[in-house]
């Protein structure tokens, strides 16, 4: 009895623990990394700058989508690397998530523009049907497929561990 | 400047728990002046961290955009109430106040015990130690106090709107004194082991404490769900969300350990499932925190995403529990001292109730787990939700609430008899029986398991009724706080079942000025408003509803857009009564120019709050008897 209750409180805490250090110190652990394939939602919103009407035809091939925001802080940190990524001929499309158009123009003008085109999403209904939980998110999306969504900074880390595979997987950017 | 000033508080704070706990196990315990030399660098060191805080909190009220954590969760525009409870809207900022809630319990406990009590060096040692590992946390993987000079924000970010609530505010804090406390407990069973004295009475040093920590977990819980209920627009009083079952699990351990403790006090017999309960309640708490804290599961709740806070926390969290369970299995011998426990004694049901608990928490356990599990074998997400936990937790309460019925009467360390067949037993047990059927008859309650838990409700109640009235009448003894809390339970039961059963909801499109009806009652969609308030705009709909007796009374729900993050929010409206409470939120509106309107009827709502609320008075109660009855 003694010996059955020595090993128990022992050997479940031992393998409870080694179960969640193998859960989190896998190197593909990202927790906001989700790689579920599935179609971009339909939409019909407008432009940020033109405010003429913008809908899935108008962007088409592969290319990153961009949830931002001009009251999010990490976006601010993230926005270098995205300007970065669009000097390497990237092509990063812009949702602006529920903010205010003045405020979202005056920050693009003070921390340059990496977008091919933005998306105002004031109600945040179509971040809403991408699943998106707050800024900053981003999304690798290849002929109207939603490869990967990433929720979180992007940076050169996450980029190479997170993006990097998929891209080399299904030669994107080519 | 100030922030630096803090930061260098905190380190050095740091630093002189860890010469607290080098000097608590290095030197003798016993000794006067090393006993007076612990307390008083505990003093100490709490005293630097408690400014820290203070400072902090200082920089969040004065708008010091600088400190990049209150860049990122305040406003300038904010009342001062709501900037000083941003501190505790995200990671760093709770993690602090976590830490502060673990240094004040150790403080409280230090300043009202003698420095000569029992195991009390010790216990402070292994305190300091633990505040250590988290304070070690806070600096190295998430640090509150770092800057983002020179470009500071000027007005800051904004809470989450829907963190602006007053009853959010003061849930995780809680929460967090509830799950913190049970460290008084945890550290004094390690002391009682590590000192290895069998005839130090360690459960009378730790009662009072756990039991406090009971009641604010007890509050933290329901608060939340309260929270939940009204403002997140949830509509109900528990989701199964993994954040909710990581504050059940130390709940139902910390509930059997309570009844264990005053079990092995009198009797020294369950003292092996008292000490082995202590350690379980505080992992688990640590437990939820990792849960929380790594970004493993997804919740409303959950914080940041970083996996190096989550190696921290389960290398920390790991040493901790396998170190106590260590220490455990090698005094089984000490422990294992007292006399056999008689069958059908009160020690034995609670005993077994006991068990029903640690069935509970293993299964909740299991329902975090098993989607992980999954995931990483099938590659796949999955949830586990309410049909799996009701599985489990109805048939189980209501056994352990048959083992309650049977406890009232039975006696402690004496075999327990039935004298007669006309006693308070059968009668309690006649009178559910006919509740019961009447409320199959009348109400139409036809769920099986609603009416065998409406039964064991009522059981425990008529039964505890009959204790009151031989208490009134034969002023026969009985413990008042038992009698409230587990009546408390009873009624939970009991609103729960009429809760499940009754309740009901639909969407309904209704246009201006037009009106449509549900279970009896007239709902008119009278009157659209727009309201500006200082940092949100509004559309306000007026509800007129005539229930069908003709009384009319308005519910006013609300969409509201606040400027600072543009997020637009929902707004309910409740309708209280004795018996239900008629919730109304307005979705979108439709191109027809209708609006979605989702009325629900929530039947004893109310009733399962108030009876948690009456188990924690209980305790309270409890505590402040206790502390007379030592004067």
């Amino acid at each position: 009895m003694k010996f059955i209750l020595r090993m128990f409180v022992i050997i479940l805490p031992i393998a409870l623990i080694s179960f969640f250090y193998l859960y989190i110190n896998d190197d593909d652990y990202y927790p906001g990394a989700d790689y579920r394939n599935y179609n971009l939602p339909q939409f019909e919103l407008n432009e940020l700058y033109s405010q003429s009407p913008i809908s899935n035809k108008d962007i088409q091939g592969t290319y990153l989508i961009n949830v931002w925001a001009s009251w999010c802080i990490t976006c601010r940190v993230e926005h270098g690397f995205l300007v970065k990524l669009s000097n390497k001929n990237i092509p990063i499309m812009g949702i602006n998530y529920k903010d205010d158009r003045d405020d979202a123009i005056n920050w693009i003008n003070k921390f340059g523009d990496p977008y091919k085109l933005i998306i105002h999403d004031f109600k945040g209904s179509l971040a809403l049907d991408m699943g998106v939980t707050g800024a900053p998110e981003t999304f690798l999306v290849s002929n109207g497929e939603v490869l990967v969504h990433y929720r979180g900074e992007v940076n050169t880390m996450i980029w190479q561990d997170v993006f990097t595979p998929v891209i080399n997987k299904y030669e994107l950017f080519k | 400047m100030l922030v630096e000033i803090a930061q260098f508080l905190t380190i050095l704070s740091t630093g002189l728990f860890f010469l607290n706990f080098s000097f608590s196990f290095l030197f003798d315990s016993k000794d006067q002046h090393i006993a007076n030399l612990v307390s008083k660098i505990y003093t100490h060191s709490s005293l630097l961290l408690v400014t820290s805080f203070l400072i902090y909190v200082w920089l969040a009220v004065s708008d010091n955009f600088s400190v990049l954590y209150i860049a990122q969760h305040s406003n300038s525009n904010l009342p001062i109430f709501y900037k000083i409870t941003s501190i505790w809207s995200a990671h760093e900022g709770s993690m602090f106040l976590w830490i502060l809630f673990l240094v004040l319990w150790g403080a409280l406990f230090n300043f009202v015990t003698d420095n000569l009590q029992d195991l009390k060096v010790k216990s402070m040692g292994i305190i300091s130690i633990i505040i250590v590992g988290f304070l070690l946390f806070l600096l190295l993987t998430s640090n509150p106090f770092e800057t983002i000079l020179p470009i500071a924000p000027a007005n800051g970010a904004d809470i989450n709107p829907v963190l602006q609530d007053p009853a959010l505010a003061i849930h995780p804090p809680f929460l967090y004194m509830g799950y913190i406390g049970f460290v008084i407990a945890f550290a004094h069973a390690i002391a009682f082991m590590i000192e290895g004295n069998s005839s130090v009475k360690w459960e009378a040093l730790v009662r009072t404490w756990s039991i406090a920590a009971w009641v604010f977990l007890t509050i933290g819980i329901t608060l939340g769900s309260w929270w939940a209920y009204y403002e997140l627009g949830w509509g109900g009083y528990w989701f199964w969300d993994p954040v909710e079952n990581v504050a059940l699990m130390p709940w139902l351990a910390a509930t059997a350990f309570i009844h264990s403790i005053s079990v092995s006090s009198k009797s020294s017999s369950l003292r092996i499932w008292t000490i082995l309960l202590s350690i379980i309640v505080f992992s688990l708490s640590l437990f939820g925190a990792f849960i929380v804290r790594s970004g493993i599961i997804d919740s409303v709740h959950s914080f940041a995403n970083d996996p190096e806070r989550g190696l921290y926390l389960l290398a920390f969290i790991g040493i901790l529990i396998i170190g106590s369970m260590t220490i455990f299995s090698s005094r089984l011998s000490m422990l294992t001292s007292g006399s056999a426990i008689k069958t059908f004694s009160k020690e034995s049901f609670i005993s077994i109730n006991n068990i029903f608990f640690g069935v509970l928490v293993f299964s909740t356990m299991l329902g975090i787990l098993y989607p992980l599990i999954y995931e990483s074998i099938y590659e796949q997400k999955i949830s586990v939700g309410a049909p799996f936990y009701n599985a489990i937790f109805v048939p189980m309460t209501v056994l352990a609430s048959i083992f309650l019925f049977f406890s009232v009467e039975a006696r402690w360390q004496r075999k327990f008899v039935i004298r007669s067949l006309i006693n308070s037993m059968s009668i309690s047990a006649l009178i559910s029986g006919s509740l019961v059927f009447s409320a199959y008859k009348i109400f139409n309650i036809t769920g099986t398991w609603e009416l065998i838990s409406i039964f064991a409700g009522s059981l425990i109640i008529i039964r505890y009724l009959f204790v009151i009235w031989d208490y009134l009448l034969n002023n026969k003894y009985s413990n008042p706080f038992s009698v409230i809390a587990h009546m408390g339970l009873g009624m939970l039961m009991i609103s729960i079942a009429l809760n499940n059963e009754l309740s009901s909801e639909r969407a309904l499109n209704i246009n201006i000025n037009q009106s449509d009806m549900y279970q009896g009652y007239e709902i008119k969609l009278s009157d659209l408003k727009l309201v500006n308030n200082p940092n949100h705009d509004s559309v306000q709909a007026i509800f007129t509803l005539t229930d069908p007796l003709g009384n009319n009374f308005y519910l006013k729900p609300e969409k509201r857009k606040y400027f600072a993050r543009g997020q637009i929010t929902t707004e309910t409206d409740i309708y209280v009564t004795l018996l239900k409470d008629i919730y109304i939120t307005i979705g979108d509106q439709l191109k027809d120019g209708s609006w979605i309107v989702n009325i629900q009827f929530n039947y004893f709502i109310r009733w399962i709050w108030f009876s948690a609320i009456m188990m924690s008075f209980s305790g309270i109660m409890l505590i402040v008897s206790i502390n007379r009855a030592k004067r």
